[in-house]
């Protein structure tokens, strides 16, 4: 049978004349072929491997995303759904008033505003200074290199709340207290929220970087600065984005420095506000009922799902950047066209 | 005047030039160093070592090691905090780098909707950066995503039959894997992008001599993203030391701020710090040797005579 299905297909026939019976054997001669590919060990060795991969990741997927199901999910239930046990991931009813009630609470576009404005300076601050300053780590010879990639080591292990008095001072010293300055500013030199690790980041980078490119950059008669501008800059585009993301959304969740630095309210930042919203939740009721009545609320508005919700719109901005980063990072090695070697 | 900076230019040598161009690249560091990281950090060890006596100059008193001794002599909470968080971190860490590179692996292979799951392995990482995550911890949410006690995944009849203490155990177990899981983030991402900077050339020509999987594992993904796994350990190391649920520097924080008996605070962080600083000496001593770099200089210098080091030529060598 086989047979003649492969005689059939290896005859000569000019194919205009192909009759019922020769197209037949032709599907059968397919049919065999696959049933070949399917069966052949080595293909259901792939196919289970591959089987078992895809569980594997769903599985971890799920423990991955779950925190975040929970959050949209609460924050779309009602009053009658939270207090119900019976009701786990399905409400009975959307509510999407819970997000307004948490935006006009948050007063949600002035502290986006203040949040945004520090976390795009201090991102670019990083990125710009830190791929510079690693760059010279990476490449260059020079005096006390240990002592100060021993510095880098030394401001990234310390934490911050060891050295918050003596910053506090200094930048007191400045005349820094109550701007944005000493979020922003320290990034320019490397330094800031883990300037250390981004300097390490970048340094480490360069240095699987095949020196090939920069010597031909040399040969055709650029000079050191126009050769990392042009040259090792622009290649580190796949380390730039992931120290962009790192640093955002670093920046963006941080709470502890800027507490420190800024008291005037209407200067915060966005993450501190769901500690407003429960701590006015879990004030006592005649507080809770004054502020709510001034506001022209009932007194069980703010409720856990109010606080998902409000939990959920600080962090849509992020996730919302990291899905559109996501793409670049994917990209960024296709375009680059470094080799190992 | 031009004519002697030029004359002075030809007398360096290339190394001092060299010298000049790699300063000349760290110089915003140092800059950053004089005004923004030596002044707190001498004033840091001076309050460890001493006591402040007036509140508003800031006058600080040497009072000699006093503070250090408080810590280990005087201080009862302080030795047993320090070492269950040593305990904590030392069992963390290695299941952190592992799990993240088994992930970033998947990650980096050509599977369906991979935007998709890179989003979603990097969620908990977007929420887990801040007050978010503390507000979904409160209600208990790390607690049940593996809970096996509530009998949804494992019946009841089989939990009952193994009893309560290895049910307990067990669940403790699918705790910490769940933090660790939801701590990676950062780690995933940084081995993406290590392996991403692998050219599939080297991938091809491995598989071309006829290497497996598993060896090609070994001998080239290890070798080439050892710069991203140095930075790995030493980044899972000082996260898990400055994690938001580290016990021992909310300690450090009610002492230097909240008591606002900054001498003894500083104390604390230092001897804390000295910790993370010695482990971190040991793991850069150990991957030093092991590291795979481009950099001409180390490799002569330690690759002809030492074995140590990690180098495409000498793995393709030893399989000929």
């Amino acid at each position: 049978m086989a047979a003649r299905a492969e005689k059939s297909l290896q005859s000569k026939e000019p194919k205009n004349v192909a009759t019922n019976e020769q197209e037949f054997s032709k599907f059968k001669y397919y049919l065999k072929r696959a049933r070949q590919y399917f069966t052949s060990a080595s293909r259901i060795k792939q196919l289970i491997l591959k089987i078992a991969m895809y569980v594997f990741l769903i599985g971890l997927a799920f423990v991955f995303v779950y925190p975040f199901l929970f959050m949209i999910i609460t924050s779309l239930k009602s009053n009658a759904d939270l207090g119900n046990y019976a009701v786990k991931w399905i409400p009975t009813r959307l509510q999407f008033e819970n997000y307004s009630i948490a935006l006009e609470f948050m007063k949600y576009g002035q502290y986006f505003k203040n949040t945004m404005i520090v976390t795009v300076l201090a991102t670019l601050g990083h990125v710009v200074a830190c791929s510079f300053i690693g760059y010279g780590f990476a490449r260059f010879n020079f005096p006390f290199k240990k002592l100060l990639f021993g510095c880098v080591m030394l401001a990234f292990i310390v934490p911050i709340q060891t050295l918050i008095v003596p910053m506090y001072l200094t930048y007191a010293k400045f005349g820094w207290r109550n701007t944005y300055l000493p979020l922003i500013v320290p990034t320019f030199f490397g330094f800031g929220l883990r300037g250390g690790l981004f300097i390490f980041l970048f340094r480490q980078f360069y240095l699987t970087l095949p020196r090939d490119l920069e010597n031909a950059a040399r040969i055709d008669g650029c000079g050191f600065l126009q050769t990392y501008l042009r040259i090792v800059f622009p290649l580190g585009q796949s380390t730039m984005v992931v120290a962009t993301v790192l640093s955002v959304v670093w920046h963006f969740n941080d709470d502890y420095e800027p507490s420190m630095y800024i008291d005037k309210a209407q200067m915060g930042f966005l993450p501190p506000r769901i500690g407003y919203i429960v701590g006015l939740a879990n004030s006592p009721p005649e507080v809770l009922y004054e502020t709510m009545e001034m506001l022209g609320l009932d007194d069980d508005t703010l409720n856990d799902a109010v606080i998902m919700a409000s939990a959920a719109l600080i962090c849509a901005p992020v996730i919302l950047f990291f899905a559109f980063a996501q793409r670049l990072f994917m990209e960024g090695i296709e375009r680059s066209g470094i080799t190992g070697e | 005047m031009e004519k002697q900076i030029k004359r002075k230019k030809k007398h360096l040598t290339l190394r001092q030039k060299d010298q000049l161009k790699g300063l000349f690249f760290v110089a915003p560091f140092i800059i950053g160093i004089a005004l923004f990281f030596a002044y707190p950090i001498g004033l840091s060890i001076r309050l460890a070592f001493g006591k402040v006596e007036n509140i508003v100059g800031f006058q600080v008193a040497f009072v000699g090691i006093e503070n250090f001794k408080r810590a280990f002599l005087v201080d009862t909470n302080f030795i047993p905090l320090f070492l269950q968080t040593v305990g904590n971190t030392l069992l963390k860490f290695p299941l952190t780098v592992v799990f993240s590179l088994i992930i970033a692996i998947m990650l980096n292979r050509k599977i369906v909707c991979r935007g998709l799951f890179r989003v979603i392995f990097f969620i908990p990482f977007l929420l887990g950066a801040g007050v978010v995550m503390n507000q979904l911890r409160a209600l208990g949410v790390d607690r049940e995503v593996l809970s096996i006690m509530d009998g949804k995944i494992i019946p009841y009849n089989i939990l009952n039959y193994f009893g309560g203490d290895i049910v307990t155990a067990v669940q403790k177990v699918f705790g910490i894997i769940v933090q660790v899981l939801w701590d990676s983030g950062v780690q995933i991402l940084l081995f993406l992008s290590g392996l991403q900077s692998i050219s599939p050339a080297l991938y091809e020509a491995a598989k071309i001599d006829g290497a497996t999987e598993w060896e090609i594992f070994w001998k080239i993904t290890i070798p080439m993203i050892s710069p991203m796994m140095l930075l790995n350990i030493i980044y899972t190391l000082v996260n898990t030391f400055v994690d938001y649920d580290n016990q021992m520097l909310g300690y450090i924080d009610t002492w230097g701020f909240g008591n606002a008996e900054f001498g003894y605070g500083a104390a604390l962080g230092w001897i804390y710090f000295a910790f993370v600083g010695l482990l971190m000496a040991i793991v850069f001593g150990v991957m030093k040797g092991y590291m795979h770099t481009n950099e001409v200089e180390e490799v002569k210098k330690r690759g002809r005579k030492s074995r140590k080091v990690f180098t495409i030529e000498r793995t393709k060598k030893r399989s000929y």
